[in-house]
C-alpha cells in the first residue's frame, strides 16, 4: 500500500529561478527587435486613412498590395534594387573567397613573414572608414571609378576583408597542422588542401561571415553615399533616403519601401541561420 | 622499399640547433625505431626525412636519390601521425583514396586499392563512416591504410600509438609488426616508449640532444649499450646505477661512499682516478642472505607475476625484481648479490661503458 502511494506521487522538479529569468528576458528582448517589424509590415499593407484611424499594430483590415507597386515605380527601385544586387552578389562571394584564401595562407604556409603580414592586414580593421571618407574619395576619383560599380565594391572589399581574415584565421589556425602535412605528403597541392579540406570544414564559419556580410554591404550607406553621385548608380539605402525624402506623407508606401529594402537581406539570413548558429560556436568543430 | 641514408644531416631552428650532423643508413625492409626522450630531435629527423621540415645541412637519400630538394609527395613516403590527421569530412573510403585521386588514378584501380587495404586492416564494415564516428583504434588503422594504398617507398611513423590507452596500444603495437612482416616495406618508427622500441625494431637508434647515441638490434643494445644514457633507457623498469670505487685491494668488489663493499662477479678494467658506476638491471639483482649487501625495504609492488621492490642503498635508491610472493615489509632489512656476470661498468665522469665486450644474460 505504502509502496503503490510513493511510486505514484512523483516529486515535482524544481524550476531553476535563473533559467526562468533568462527566459523572460529573452522574451522581452524578442518583442523589442520584433515591435518594429510588425509596425513596418502592417502599416505597409494599410491604406492612408487606415493608418490614422487605427492603432499601431491593429491588423490591417484590408491589404493595400498597391503601396508595394506605386512605391516601387516612385522610388525607382527597379534602378536602386538592380544596383544593390551586382553590388552585394560580386562584393559578398568575392570577398569571402580573398579572405578565405589569405587566412589560409597566413595560418597554413609558413614563410617566416605570416606575424607580420597578419598584423599589417589587421591594421585595415582597427582604422574606422569614417575617417577614411575623404582620402577614399580622391582616391577613387582619381582613377575615375566614382559612380561605377568598380569604384564601390573596390573600397567594400577592402574594408571588409580584414576582419574576415582576422576571423577565419583564428579558425584556420585551430585545425591540426598534421591535417595540411598528411594532404602534402598524399600530394595535394596548397589549393587543393584549401579547397577540398579547409573550405568543407570551414562551412559553418563561411555562413556566418555570408550573412553578415550580406546584411553589412546590403545596408551600407555612408560609402555609397560618397562613392555613388548618380542616381542611376544608388543603391537601395540611398534610394530609400531620397524617397523618404520625397514621400514622406504617404507613410503606407514609405513602410512599402522600407520592406521591399529590408526583404532580401531576411531571406538570406532566413537561409543560413542555421549555419550562422554553429559558426558562432565554432571552436567545437573539430579537426 | 628502399633504403634509407642520411649523412651529417643538421636542422637549426634560428640559431638554436635540433639535430647535430647525424648519420645513418636503414636497409631496405628495416623496421627502424627512433627512440629517445622528448626534445631529442626524433621527431624533427622524422620530418626531414618526410619533407615537411627544411634541412640545414647533410643529405637524405631515398632509394640511392638524394630528396632533399624534393617536395613530400615527391618522395614516394607515407606517414602516420600520432594525432591520426585524418580529413574530418570525408568517409573512411575518401580519407583511403585521397591520395590515390590526387595522382589520377582511374577510379576502379582506386575501389579496388581501397578495398584490398581495407581488407588487411579490418576496416570494410566502416568504409562509409565519417572519422568522428570511429574509436581511436579504428582511427589509428584508417591512417595506417590511408598509408598503404600508396605503395610508399618508406613508411614513417611518429609516435602513432601515443593517444590510445595501455591495452589497445600493446594489441597494435602486435599489428603494426605483422603488417610489417606481411608488406615487407621500410618503416622508420619513432617513439618515446622503450618497450615499443624494443618490441618491434630491426634495429634502434637511440638519440639524445639531436646526435645518436647508439644505432643497435634491440638486444644488442640491451646487452652492450655503449654508455649509461643507452644503459638506462632500455629495459624496464630500468638498469640502476651504483657509483662508488673499485676495491683498493685488487679484488672485485666495489666500495660505496659509506664504505659499504660490494662483491663483483669480475673486476672491471680501471677508469684512470675517476668513479666507476655498476650499471645492474633490477632482474640481475638476487637476494643472498650470507653474502649479499644490506639494504632496507622502502617500497614493495607486487605485479602478480613478479615482485618489483625499491630499497635504499648507502644512501642510493635500487629497483630490484625477485620473485613473486615475498615476505617482506616496508623498513626490512634485505640482503642482495650484485655478483651478476651481466652487469656493466661505466666511467662516472664519461659515463662511456668501461668494456667493449659483450656481456651475456642468463635467464
Amino acid at each position: 500500500m505504502m509502496d503503490g502511494m510513493s511510486s505514484s506521487v512523483i516529486p515535482r522538479k524544481r524550476r531553476d529561478p535563473v533559467l526562468i529569468g533568462l527566459w523572460i528576458s529573452l522574451v522581452l528582448v524578442a518583442l523589442i527587435w520584433l515591435a518594429p517589424v510588425v509596425f513596418i509590415l502592417f502599416t505597409s499593407l494599410k491604406s492612408e486613412s487606415e493608418i490614422f484611424s487605427s492603432a499601431a499594430f491593429a491588423l490591417p483590415s484590408d491589404f493595400q498590395w498597391s503601396n508595394f507597386s506605386v512605391a516601387w515605380a516612385k522610388g525607382n527601385f527597379n534602378q536602386t534594387f538592380v544596383n544593390s544586387s551586382v553590388i552585394t552578389v560580386i562584393k559578398v562571394p568575392l570577398g569571402l573567397l580573398i579572405s578565405a584564401m589569405a587566412a589560409y595562407a597566413l595560418a597554413q604556409i609558413p614563410t617566416g613573414w605570416n606575424k607580420l603580414l597578419l598584423v599589417f592586414v589587421l591594421f585595415g580593421a582597427m582604422i574606422p572608414f569614417q575617417v577614411m571618407l575623404a582620402p577614399l574619395f580622391t582616391l577613387v576619383n582619381s582613377m575615375g571609378l566614382i559612380d561605377t560599380y568598380p569604384g564601390i565594391i573596390l573600397p567594400y572589399l577592402a574594408f571588409g576583408v580584414p576582419y574576415q581574415v582576422f576571423i577565419l584565421h583564428g579558425f584556420f589556425r585551430a585545425v591540426p597542422k598534421e591535417l595540411t602535412e598528411a594532404a602534402l605528403i598524399d600530394g595535394a597541392s596548397h589549393f587543393t588542401i584549401f579547397r577540398r579540406i579547409f573550405l568543407p570544414v570551414s562551412l559553418p564559419v563561411l555562413s556566418a561571415l555570408l550573412i553578415l556580410d550580406f546584411v553589412a554591404t546590403w545596408n551600407e550607406f555612408a560609402m555609397a553615399l560618397v562613392l555613388l553621385q548618380d542616381k542611376n548608380m544608388w543603391n537601395l539605402p540611398l534610394g530609400l533616403m531620397s524617397y523618404q525624402g520625397q514621400f514622406s506623407n504617404n507613410y503606407g508606401q514609405l513602410n512599402a519601401a522600407i520592406v521591399m529594402t529590408v526583404l532580401p537581406a531576411t531571406i538570406v539570413y532566413l537561409i543560413f541561420q542555421r549555419y550562422f548558429v554553429s559558426g558562432l560556436t565554432s571552436g567545437a568543430v573539430k579537426g | 622499399m628502399a633504403t634509407v641514408e642520411i649523412a651529417d644531416l643538421r636542422k637549426s631552428f634560428g640559431a638554436f640547433p635540433v639535430v647535430h650532423g647525424v648519420s645513418m643508413g636503414f636497409k631496405d625492409g628495416e623496421f627502424i625505431i627512433l627512440v629517445g626522450p622528448s626534445g631529442c630531435g626524433k621527431s624533427t629527423l622524422l620530418r626531414m626525412i618526410a619533407g615537411l621540415e627544411d634541412v640545414t645541412s647533410g643529405t637524405i637519400s631515398i632509394g640511392g636519390r638524394v630528396v632533399n630538394a624534393l617536395s613530400p609527395k615527391e618522395r614516394n613516403i607515407a606517414m602516420v601521425f600520432q594525432n591520426y590527421a585524418l580529413y574530418p569530412q570525408m568517409t573512411v573510403a575518401q580519407n583511403l583514396g585521397f591520395s590515390l585521386e590526387l595522382s589520377k588514378m582511374p577510379k576502379p584501380e582506386i575501389e579496388a586499392k581501397i578495398k584490398e587495404s581495407a581488407e588487411i586492416l579490418g576496416l570494410t564494415p566502416l568504409l562509409d563512416r565519417k572519422p568522428s564516428q570511429l574509436s581511436g583504434g579504428q582511427r589509428q588503422r584508417v591512417a595506417m591504410g590511408r598509408a598503404i594504398v600508396r605503395d610508399p617507398e618508406v613508411f614513417l611513423f611518429d609516435e602513432p600509438l601515443s593517444n590510445l590507452d595501455a591495452n589497445l596500444r600493446v594489441k597494435m603495437r602486435a599489428e603494426i609488426k605483422a603488417l610489417h612482416q606481411r608488406l615487407g616495406s621500410t618503416i622508420v618508427y619513432v617513439t618515446h616508449d622503450q618497450v615499443e622500441a624494443m618490441t618491434m625494431a630491426d634495429r634502434i637508434v637511440v638519440l639524445r640532444s639531436g646526435k645518436v647515441e647508439q644505432i643497435g638490434t634491440p638486444m644488442d643494445l640491451f646487452d652492450n649499450p655503449k654508455n649509461m644514457f643507452v644503459a638506462g633507457f632500455l629495459g624496464s623498469p630500468a638498469m640502476n646505477f651504483l657509483t662508488g670505487r673499485l676495491a683498493a685491494d685488487g679484488s672485485a668488489a666495489l666500495v660505496l661512499g659509506n664504505g659499504e663493499r660490494v662483491a663483483l662477479a669480475r673486476r672491471p678494467p680501471a677508469a684512470g682516478d675517476s668513479d666507476v658506476v655498476l650499471g645492474v638491471r633490477p632482474q640481475d639483482i638476487s637476494p643472498d642472505p650470507e653474502n649479499g649487501t644490506a639494504a632496507t625495504v622502502k617500497v614493495i609492488e607486487p605485479t602478480g607475476t613478479e615482485t618489483h621492490v625499491l630499497v635504499e642503498l648507502a644512501g642510493q635508491e635500487i629497483t630490484c625484481v625477485l620473485g613473486a610472493r615475498l615476505d617482506i615489509n616496508p623498513g626490512d632489512e634485505i640482503r642482495l648479490s650484485f655478483a651478476t656476470p651481466a652487469a656493466h661498468f661505466f666511467d662516472a665522469k664519461t659515463e662511456a661503458r668501461l668494456e667493449t665486450g659483450s656481456t651475456k644474460h642468463e635467464g
